[in-house]
């Protein structure tokens, strides 16, 4: 197993009062799996993906990933993590607005030591595959919100990752950019990568092979995407 | 990730950041900058008035002591000084026959006299009485004419040898030696002319006059207190001689054991740590001056620092979401504070010594700067950025990276 979530549950302190976005959320993804992870805005996706990402600590539960607790780890440790085994897209880019898209894939390899011309060449790489060779030295405000979407999907696959974590990928684009974008996922997972996608919409999680469903920060469904997507949050 | 690729990506981004906020950068920079610069004229001032001040003492000699009945620089009751026994001819023999590491060992007794040669006047001149010997103890050298002499001295012959003022204001275009000066009321013949050592704290050792030492007995102030001049042969020597000199002094004079010496041994470098206390605290305060000014513009940087972190709230995110751990940040931005703060010292080093040209140019004072001076002022100022930038960066590390990726 790549994750391995186990009666997670993550609680906010807000104003004296406790918000549970996660309570008690146990679920298992494989490698080379394609997850979609869904629910109502509020219902815990976006804590989640965190969670999975490294990126927060889950208050209650235990969580592996390729066999690692990831509670016992240092903050160096968890950095070094996302920078191996984690490629983010998120819904609104998260690119660094004064780089080139070259200089925004390269990104994870400066953080990991690769020397610059490895570097380059590999970005390149993983620019080519998302088609926007051609825009390499343009910057994001030159670039359309697809374009940038596929920027940060290159940087993802730069990094050459164990696992890519997309939330909302498409929520920023319009439908048809939004449907390259899907397209771009599905061949993604023909060649192997293991994703996990976070959406509110049951269109596009119906699409993915397996796809969870959340509802107050509980899994209330878990089954092919084309079952789960659509289906009454309270059985 | 290694620390040297912190540090150099780290450099890149922080040029960039600067280059991308030029005015804001230059704004900054100003801050450290005034401070710099005030601090630098300040050291290049103070170095340049001990040079010149080191100078000066070393014309006085560094082999010489000055037995006199009162200390040169005086702390306390003056009542007592001036009841203190003259010292006298037959301290100078004492101290001549029993003082081991003294060389020369001469009588100086001095007053201030009217000098007149041919219409042209001269008032309040010091008028020296000593023997022959007087030029190996004094450093002054015979440029014209002769010395005097132990017969001149014997014989209270009215002679004198004229210090480079007195030859240049009195006996302009002629040749003071074989003329008849006017010391006082009485006429002397100018035997010779001495070389020229300076100005000590602005008053001149040229203006001087030297006559046998009994003749100064004889015709100016007889009953006066002697000053016994010793010179030794190499400045180490100089405790040595002043602890026997002391005890040859305490057996002349007498001095019951238990009650401190009536008598003082002067030294040219006491002057200097009298122009040090004078001038030491006139430092501290410039000194001072100079440190508030960094630490404001310290402030400014930090400001801007913060500024600057929470303005990139997101990018921060992005790096920390990418694998960039916290040391990586917070390299990133002391090196961003660092280098904002070396432009600044930069800057100010180049408008520090460019004021202390300036000060050297219309006043007196010579200000020289060290080429080590240039490097501490930009070193100073990053030590100022790595200070002051600590704080900002740590925040910046600390952020948490789910908080700062929602960030606008
Ligand atoms: N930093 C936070 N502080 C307090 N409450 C939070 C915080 N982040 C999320 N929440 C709450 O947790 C719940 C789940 O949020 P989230 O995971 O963003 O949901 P989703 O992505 O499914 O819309 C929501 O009720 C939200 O208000
Ligand atoms: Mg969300």
């Amino acid at each position: 197993m790549l994750i391995e979530l186990t009666d997670i549950a993550r609680e906010y302190v807000v104003g004296g009062e406790t918000v549970r976005a996660l309570a008690g959320v146990t679920v298992h993804v494989g490698k080379g799996e394609w997850v979609a992870i869904v629910g109502q805005s509020g219902s815990g996706k976006s804590t989640l993906m965190n969670v999975i990402g490294c990126l927060d600590t889950p208050t209650r539960g235990t969580y592996r990933l390729n066999g690692h607790d990831v509670a016992r780890l240092s903050d160096d440790e968890l950095a070094d993590i996302r920078n191996r085994e984690i490629g983010f897209i998120f819904q609104n880019f998260q690119l660094l607005p004064r780089e080139t898209a070259l200089a925004n894939v390269e990104l994870p390899l400066v953080y990991r030591g690769v020397p610059a011309r490895e570097r380059r060449a590999r970005a390149v790489a993983a620019l080519e595959q998302v088609k926007l060779a051609n825009r390499m030295t343009h910057k994001p405000t030159e670039l359309s919100g697809g374009q940038r979407q596929r920027v940060a999907i290159a940087r993802a696959l730069a990094a050459e990752p164990s696992l890519l974590l997309a939330d909302e990928p498409t929520g920023n684009l319009d439908s048809a950019t939004g449907e390259d974008i899907v397209r771009l996922f599905e061949q993604l997972h023909g060649q192997g990568h293991t994703i996990v996608l976070v959406t509110h919409e049951p269109k596009l999680a119906a699409r993915c092979p397996r796809a969870v469903r959340l509802s107050d920060g509980r899994v209330v469904g878990d089954g092919p995407g084309a079952q789960v997507a659509f289906g009454d949050p309270r059985p | 990730m290694s620390f040297s690729v912190d540090v150099l990506e780290g450099a890149r981004i922080a040029l960039g950041s600067l280059l991308a906020h030029r005015l804001r950068t230059v704004l900054t920079t100003v801050g450290i900058g005034i401070g710099v610069a005030t601090l630098l004229a300040i050291v290049g001032i103070t170095q340049g008035l001990d040079a010149s001040f080191e100078a000066q003492l070393a014309s006085l000699g560094s082999s010489t002591l000055y037995v006199a009945k009162q200390p040169w620089v005086q702390f306390g009751n003056w009542w007592e000084f001036r009841n203190r026994k003259p010292l006298t001819l037959a301290h100078v023999e004492a101290v001549r026959a029993q003082c081991g590491p003294c060389e020369t060992v001469v009588p100086l007794v001095d007053e201030d006299e009217d000098l007149a040669f041919q219409g042209n006047e001269l008032s309040a001149v010091n008028v020296t009485g000593t023997t022959e010997d007087w030029p190996r103890v004094s450093g002054f050298e015979v440029t014209r004419g002769r010395f005097l002499t132990q017969t001149d001295d014997d014989n209270l012959r009215l002679v004198a040898v004229v210090g480079a003022d007195v030859a240049d204001t009195l006996f302009p275009g002629v040749n003071p030696v074989g003329q008849t000066l006017r010391v006082g009321k009485k006429p002397f013949t100018v035997v010779g002319t001495l070389g020229r050592k300076g100005k000590v704290l602005d008053s001149s050792q040229d203006l001087v006059v030297v006559i046998p030492f009994h003749t100064f007995t004889g015709f100016f102030a007889g009953r006066r207190s002697v000053t016994i001049g010793v010179s030794v042969p190499r400045p180490e020597l100089l405790d040595e001689a002043e602890d026997a000199l002391v005890g040859i002094l305490r057996r002349a004079r007498q001095t019951p054991p238990g009650k401190s010496d009536d008598f003082a041994i002067n030294r040219p470098e006491q002057l200097a740590s009298t122009y040090q206390q004078l001038t030491g605290a006139l430092y501290a305060v410039a000194l001072g001056i100079g440190f508030i000014t960094l630490l404001v513009g310290g402030i400014g940087i930090m400001n801007i620092m913060l500024v600057s972190v929470r303005e990139r709230t997101r990018e921060i995110g992005i790096r920390r979401a990418l694998g960039a751990r916290r040391r990586t940040i917070i390299v990133q931005f002391m090196l961003e504070a660092m280098l904002v703060s070396a432009v600044g010292g930069l800057l100010g080093t180049g408008v520090g010594l460019g004021g202390a040209r300036l000060v050297s140019l219309v006043t007196p004072l010579a200000a020289t700067v060290k080429p080590l001076t240039v490097l501490f002022g930009v070193g100073f100022a990053a030590l100022v950025g790595l200070v002051f930038g600590i704080w900002p960066a740590a925040r910046a590390a600390s952020l948490d990276p789910v908080e700062a990726l929602r960030q606008e």
